[in-house]
């Protein structure tokens, strides 16, 4: 006996992503400055301590992935928390006596979009 | 803080789930009818090297074009009117930001969209729209052409010819693609300074690789399986290399792989980039298809789709536009016993995926 086709099935999920996923890059002012993974993130904790306090910077956050050459990063965040976090990195200003900024690349709430930047492409 | 700075602005994630096999399965008009790709990525667990005839078919995508300072009066001339009348026939502006810039589109369908800032708007005096995601003010609106009604000589010509040639002679880079072969892009750009480019294909093995394990019948990871949501983070964490390993002493990250999972042995990912035509999408699937088709120690090849986060449309003619990111992809899975999951995923400025 022939199976059964699968029958049709559609789903719309509104906001159904628990995180936002953010590409970041530090930028120093004048001489580049090497940092370690670990260094990076306490680098971020610390802006939200600075602006939030000790209470207010406690949500967790990960560094998905950490590059040393461009000191670029990519951060996984509960979307609850997305302000609160690009808030605090838009504030860093400076690393060990040395300025520096964040830029912020890309954000969205879903991790695959990050893997197909238009933006980020030579052509486009 | 405010409880409303916790919110964020919407998303959708559309999933559906069929059968290849169905005589109404949507499968291929979804895919027509997203107009401009910039990458797709296919991953094949339990696969070392791409196999022949998937090669072959991602060789074989149509070339884009590259050209320089192109005015947009000229899509008005006559052979390029007869170019757009037969159908197949793909432009959007390059270097040009949505949220920023005025973008300039060609639809397979004739329709020539232009996004255009409100003072580009006042000054062109051709009859749009305001953008549906405009704020408190419009600053954006959305002029359309259609393209394959255009008579030569009527007036409604002479006035689409005046507003684009004289009172605003808009120029910019563009991105040209044909697929079909009805019309022949070297012809209609020998006057042009242009440049041929081809979808660049990179390949890369990967070892001993955590995958969840899925379930064709479970689209929504209902009995146990994991959901499209936890299923797409991981494609995306495979295709930028994050690591899969949860270590609990970790300081930097908590991501793990999503249960149920299983170790493949190695598996295959490849990326094209440049601007692909949804008909060559189309081909590359009927291929996966095929490669499903004969016996396989994969269960499912997953292949995903990048919209550029630039164009003014997203699918068919809905407006795209650009807020925290302009994402707009889709991701099949396609399975052995011919299923398929199809999800289709948007920021805060698309409409819902047809």
């Amino acid at each position: 006996m022939e199976k059964k086709p699968t029958p049709y099935e559609r789903v719309v999920c509104k906001n159904t992503s628990l995180y936002h996923y953010m590409k970041i890059n530090l930028v120093f002012d004048s001489r580049n400055k090497s940092l370690s993974a670990e260094q990076f993130k306490q680098l971020i904790i610390t802006g939200l301590k600075d602006l939030y306090g000790e209470v207010g910077a406690a949500f967790p956050f990960d560094v998905l992935t950490f590059n040393q050459t461009e000191l670029s990063a990519i951060l996984r965040v509960y979307h609850s928390s997305l302000v609160k976090l690009w808030s605090a990195i838009t504030l860093i200003g400076s690393y060990e006596s040395v300025s520096c900024a964040f830029r912020v690349t890309q954000v969205s709430p879903f991790l695959l979009a990050l893997s197909g930047n238009s933006r980020e492409m030579e052509v486009f | 803080m405010s409880p409303e700075l916790e919110q964020c602005p919407r998303s959708l994630l559309v999933c559906e789930k069929g059968n290849f096999k169905n005589e109404k399965s949507r499968h291929e008009s979804q895919a027509l009818k997203h107009s401009f790709n910039c990458r797709i990525s296919l991953l094949i667990p339990e696969c070392g090297r791409l196999p022949v005839m998937l090669e072959k078919v991602l060789s074989n995508f149509s070339s884009y074009f590259h050209v320089q300072d192109f005015p947009v009066s000229t899509f008005l001339e006559e052979k390029w009117l007869d170019a757009v009348k037969k159908g197949g026939f793909y432009a959007l502006s390059s270097k040009t930001r949505i949220d920023e810039d005025n973008v300039v589109a060609v639809l397979p369908s004739g329709q020539l969209i232009l996004s255009l800032d409100k003072d580009t708007y006042e000054q062109l005096g051709l009859e749009g729209r305001p953008s549906q995601y405009s704020h408190r003010k419009t600053v954006r609106h959305i002029v359309t052409v259609d393209l394959k009604s255009l008579v030569l000589g009527t007036k409604k010509y002479q006035r689409v010819l005046l507003c684009l040639k004289e009172r605003v002679p808009l120029k910019t880079d563009f991105l040209f693609t044909a697929a079909g072969g009805a019309v022949s892009l070297l012809d209609l750009l020998s006057k042009q300074l242009y440049e041929e480019c081809r979808p660049a294909l990179h390949c890369r093995t990967l070892q001993d690789l955590l995958c969840p394990s899925l379930i064709p019948s479970d689209l929504k990871g209902e009995s146990g399986s994991v959901t499209p949501t936890q299923f797409l983070e991981w494609l995306g964490a495979v295709s930028l290399s994050i690591s899969c390993d949860n270590q609990a002493t970790s300081f930097l990250s908590t991501y793990a792989c999503p249960e149920p999972q299983s170790s493949v042995s190695q598996a295959l990912l490849c990326t094209v980039t440049g601007l692909i035509s949804p008909q060559d999408v189309c081909k590359l699937l009927t291929e996966i298809r095929r490669y499903l088709d004969e016996p396989k120690l994969t269960s499912w090849v997953s292949l995903t789709v990048h919209g550029c986060a630039d164009s003014p449309v997203s699918w068919g003619s809905a407006e795209h536009g650009f807020h925290k990111g302009g994402e707009n992809f889709y991701n099949f899975v396609c399975f052995q016993n011919q299923d398929y999951w199809l999800h289709m995923a948007t920021g805060a400025k698309d409409a819902c995926p047809p």
